[in-house]
């Protein structure tokens, strides 16, 4: 990143190289729309080119995706006929904690953990996080109450994190 | 209010983003105070990121879909275009070209130029006028005070350096100790109501009340908040009764974390 922020353009196109998968898988899921996808992937790499200040240091592919769902988001909140407050707040990708805990795993694993978990669970992260909509919206789609909801994606999330965890100790 | 024990249930759909602005902004401001939260939000937060690395795509087309090499032709044509061109540009949001014509037209009016020319020339006169203020500088020591604020904005909203935070239909940024509001399409208020910003102090859990306002005629608003972007770690926007309000009484419009 050093050397992309003194403006190298073969620093950035290794950059791009590395972490465009996971730019635009991203805007994959959660677009579903493999061309609006190409504009996410467009705009999230134009702009890291043009404001390199903006990653603070920490996780960068984690700092990367969360920009990158955030971005797709917006899309898909510029393509709703939904309220404001019908829409979620954009994930924190600035904050200043360091989650380098999971700084860089591979999506089979993270594939294979996720599917260890009750498709309950699964399920309710999976649309929450990629379907950009709030928990009460999850709730009224699925007909579970927003208590249960809450709950589930909790305990998953947890136990997310303990598979990965078992995992990356193995 | 809403309790303690709520607000850790909403940890984790805070991680997850799934939570409605003004609800984050509730838990963003409770993650500050509370090591309980705190701990969880630590804890689950990776887990998050993972859920995201799991949609990275393959690198095997026949196993899903791939980005087009053409993609990564498009963005490397451009950055290699700028990288030849030294200092980096700034970029030009579009409400820093909106709000630098707003400037603009305190000073002069001028014919259908581009935005950017507006901009440019805007600069040149204000520093035209500086100098002439330099000659008469008791008359127009306000004058020139003005100039100086409005070189300062613009220089603030067109700084690369400058945190930019999305916000509704515009953006908050701050540049150093300075604080602006920037929205485009606004609506005029309804009758008998103004927008309100408000902020939210380092350290505190209630947001304070900032300045009232109108968007102009073309619906864009470029205001500097008097507080100091280093003591706020929010701003919002809600719709308030004439006058202002003590405490929101209205759903936020617009909010953001700084």
């Amino acid at each position: 990143m050093d050397r992309v922020r003194a403006r190298d353009a073969g620093a950035f196109e290794r950059l791009y190289d590395e972490y465009h998968r996971l730019v635009y898988g991203l805007a994959v899921r959660v677009l579903a729309d493999p061309a609006g996808a190409e504009d996410v992937t467009q705009a999230v790499f134009l702009k890291l080119w043009t404001n390199p200040e903006l990653f603070r240091g920490g996780n960068f592919a984690g700092w990367l995706a969360r920009v990158a769902r955030n971005r797709a988001v917006d899309v898909l909140r510029s393509r709703a006929v939904r309220s404001e407050s019908d829409l979620p707040e954009a994930l924190p990708a600035d904050d200043a904690l360091e989650d380098t805990a999971f700084a860089r795993l591979d999506a089979e694993r993270v594939r294979a953990a996720l599917a260890q978990l009750p498709d309950e669970q699964r399920s309710l992260i999976e649309l929450g996080f990629f379907g950009g909509i709030t928990q009460e919206q999850i709730s009224r789609q699925t007909g579970l109450p927003l208590g249960t909801v809450k709950t589930r994606m909790r305990t998953g999330l947890r136990r997310l994190r303990s598979a990965l965890e078992d995992a990356v100790t193995v | 209010m809403t309790s303690h024990d709520e607000l850790l249930d909403n940890v984790a759909a805070y991680a997850l983003g799934v939570l409605s602005p003004a609800e984050a902004i509730e838990v963003r401001a409770h993650l500050q105070t509370c090591e309980a939260c705190r701990a969880e939000y630590e804890a689950l937060r990776p887990a998050v990121t993972a859920v995201a690395y799991s949609a990275e795509s393959c690198a095997d087309p026949s196993t899903g879909a791939v980005a087009s090499p053409l993609l990564k032709a498009r963005i490397m044509k451009q950055v290699r275009a700028e990288a030849e061109r030294k200092p980096a540009p700034a970029s030009w949001p579009a409400y820093a070209l909106a709000a630098a014509c707003v400037a603009v037209a305190l000073i002069s009016t001028f014919a259908n130029f581009s935005l950017r020319n507006q901009l440019r020339s805007a600069q040149a006169m204000i520093g035209t006028q500086q100098q002439q203020n330099s000659r008469q500088a008791q008359q127009n020591a306000r004058q020139a005070r003005q100039n100086a604020e409005q070189s300062q904005t613009i220089a603030d909203l067109t700084a690369s350096n400058a945190s930019r935070y999305r916000f509704g239909n515009g953006e908050v940024l701050a540049h150093g100790p300075r604080l602006y509001l920037a929205m485009r399409a606004l609506p005029a208020p309804p009758p008998g109501k103004v927008y309100q910003a408000w902020t939210l102090p380092k350290g505190s859990k209630k947001m304070a009340p900032s300045l009232t306002f109108r968007p102009s005629a073309g619906g864009v608003t470029v205001i500097r908040l008097p507080e100091s972007a280093l003591g706020v770690t929010a701003v919002a926007v809600s719709v308030e009764p004439e006058g202002g309000s003590k405490q929101p009484t209205s759903t936020p419009i617009a909010v953001t974390q700084l």
